[in-house]
């Protein structure tokens, strides 16, 4: 019904949703390899997870490249416009998630040595289901174009956000016992800090896919606050 | 013929060298024909740039329907067009905006067979009743066509025709050429060679010295059909800016096929489609009047957007 007269634009445009999806899958299954290896004390499989992060930042480069190319050559507007706009901002939430990946298989050596409670263990690997969870339901949320499903990803980080603080806590009664000693006891408190950052990059690219989908840019407390301000200073 | 035909055909007889140019020829027939001794009414608050009524609507037009004869051109159309804003209508092939461009100063009145129907309410005065003068009306609301359209004469006679016919004295038409043609940003590159033929300029010199014919007569509003279409990027950006600057003494009204023309320029958008009936004939409508930038950005109707975004043909 609907001819496509702008058929390498729109094109070059599904090359980029393929890139950010590809690239969400990367971090989701670097979450999942990274705990698995921070479990088994695997520093070799923690480098091999270093090394492959590389990938990942090419790969964001070469799409912010076409997402240039697509502002300066074909003038974008309405949805196209707003999904560049959302492109660009997700490449920069999910190369940070990749960093974040990076930094808890750095931890792993120097975690070598720690004996890690079962506890601690298993609330290690709830944050690892929730971060993989969040950033799978958001890259799904941009596929899909499913501002519904981007909606509830706020609350749900909720989830992770308890699970950490159940984990910090867990950390250092682990301490208090003599289970672990203090430097281990703060690696493996900026781990648990790592998994809950996931989780927020995952939420801002689920506020991003609002945007695209609604053109509504995300309600920030904070703004409103200066913007009522600002408001009152002028009257 | 069609109506449609008709109009066509009526531009491109105009273009003919020997009628001299369309705009020319229209306007002078239009003082001829037009100027006649029909009583005169005060468009009132009409804004000449020194007295303008401080009103925020220009015009208000309510379900206004376009017919050539038979053929129903535009049908429903329904806006306000505010004060010292640029309003751009926008749309494919066929969709109406040129024929509601016209409908402004009464232009559709020159093609046979025109009939404009509904409600154009001009600063309060119904534009569209047998005791308001075309003529008077063609010289609050002036135009610029397509092609640069000079008179067959110099670039000082040019600006000062339609002063003259207005009744300008000849000691003021020296002030009236330089500051129209400062308007236009055109005085510094021809005051030289005023006595000239306006044929010797550029096509982008050529355009704005028809846009300074048209405010030469301190018109309230101009409007334009794709002034920049005939002109390469550096007269267009020349005249784009010019648009800018006019805004702030005039109400500008642009048809233009380039959508990012519309962006960069205008205040508010105006978004015309076509549709075919059973029997095959296209009627224009208005789609979507929003914000330019909420055209742009976010517009609400899914055809406005399947347009601007290429997704249709």
């Amino acid at each position: 019904m609907t001819e496509e007269v702008r058929t390498e634009f729109h094109q070059l445009m599904d090359e980029v949703r393929a890139d950010l999806v590809q690239m969400g899958g990367m971090v989701a299954e670097g979450i999942s390899a990274v705990t698995a290896a921070l479990l088994a004390g695997d520093i070799g499989g923690a480098d091999q997870i270093i090394a492959a992060d590389d990938e990942l930042d090419l790969l964001s480069i070469e799409t912010e490249e076409k997402c240039v190319r697509l502002l300066a050559l074909q003038q974008p507007v309405a949805v196209d416009l707003r999904t560049i706009l959302t492109d660009l901002r997700m490449i920069s939430e999910i190369e940070r998630s990749g960093d974040l990946v990076t930094n808890i298989a750095k931890a792993v050596a120097r975690l070598h040595g720690a004996e890690l409670e079962p506890r601690v263990r298993g609330l290690i690997d709830r944050m690892r289901q929730q971060a993989v969870k969040l950033t799978a339901m958001a890259m799904d949320a941009y596929a899909e174009r499913d501002a519904g499903l981007a909606s509830v990803l706020n609350d749900m980080d909720d989830v992770l956000d308890d699970l950490h603080n159940e984990y910090i806590v867990s950390v250092f009664a682990s301490h208090e016992l003599g289970k672990i000693e203090i430097q281990h006891a703060v690696q493996l408190a900026v781990v648990g800090r790592f998994y809950e950052r996931i989780g927020d990059h995952a939420v801002n690219v689920a506020e991003r896919v609002e945007f695209l989908v609604t053109g509504e840019l995300p309600e920030h407390l904070g703004a409103n606050r200066a913007r009522a301000r600002r408001e009152q200073d002028e009257m | 013929m069609t109506p449609e035909e008709a109009v066509m055909t009526q531009e491109s007889d105009a273009s003919v060298p020997e009628v001299s140019e369309p705009g020319a020829s229209r306007s002078g027939e239009a003082v001829g024909a037009l100027a006649s001794p029909r009583p005169r009414i005060d468009v009132s608050g009409a804004a000449t740039p020194e007295g303008r009524a401080d009103t925020q609507t220009v015009f208000h037009c309510d379900d206004i329907h376009v017919y050539y004869g038979d053929f129903l051109a535009l049908r429903n159309v329904s806006l306000d067009i505010a004060a010292h804003e640029v309003t751009a209508f926008i749309g494919p092939s066929g969709c109406g905006k040129t024929t509601f461009l016209r409908c402004f100063n009464r232009m559709n009145e020159l093609i046979e067979g025109a009939r404009v129907e509904g409600s154009i309410n001009y600063h309060g005065v119904e534009l569209y009743q047998d005791e308001v003068d075309p003529v008077e009306v063609r010289r609050r609301v002036g135009m610029v066509f397509q092609k640069p359209n000079p008179f067959p004469k110099s670039i000082y006679d040019n600006i000062a025709y339609g002063p003259r016919l207005a009744g300008a004295k000849r000691s003021e038409l020296d002030d009236i050429v330089e500051r129209s043609l400062t308007r236009a940003a055109l005085w510094d590159e021809v005051r030289d060679r005023l006595k000239t033929s306006a044929y010797g300029l550029s096509g982008g010199q050529q355009q704005r010295l028809c846009i300074a014919r048209a405010i030469a007569v301190q018109p309230d509003v101009v409007l334009m059909d794709e002034p920049c279409s005939a002109l390469d990027p550096i007269a267009t950006g020349r005249i784009e800016e010019l648009i800018a600057e006019l805004k702030t003494e005039y109400t500008i009204i642009i048809v233009t096929h380039n959508m990012q023309q519309a962006a960069r320029i205008s205040d508010m958008t105006a978004f015309f489609s076509v549709q075919a009936n059973e029997m095959g004939q296209r009627t224009g409508e208005l789609v979507e009047y929003a914000p330019t930038s909420l055209i742009f950005t976010n517009p609400d109707d899914p055809r406005t957007e399947a347009y601007i975004t290429g997704r249709v043909g």
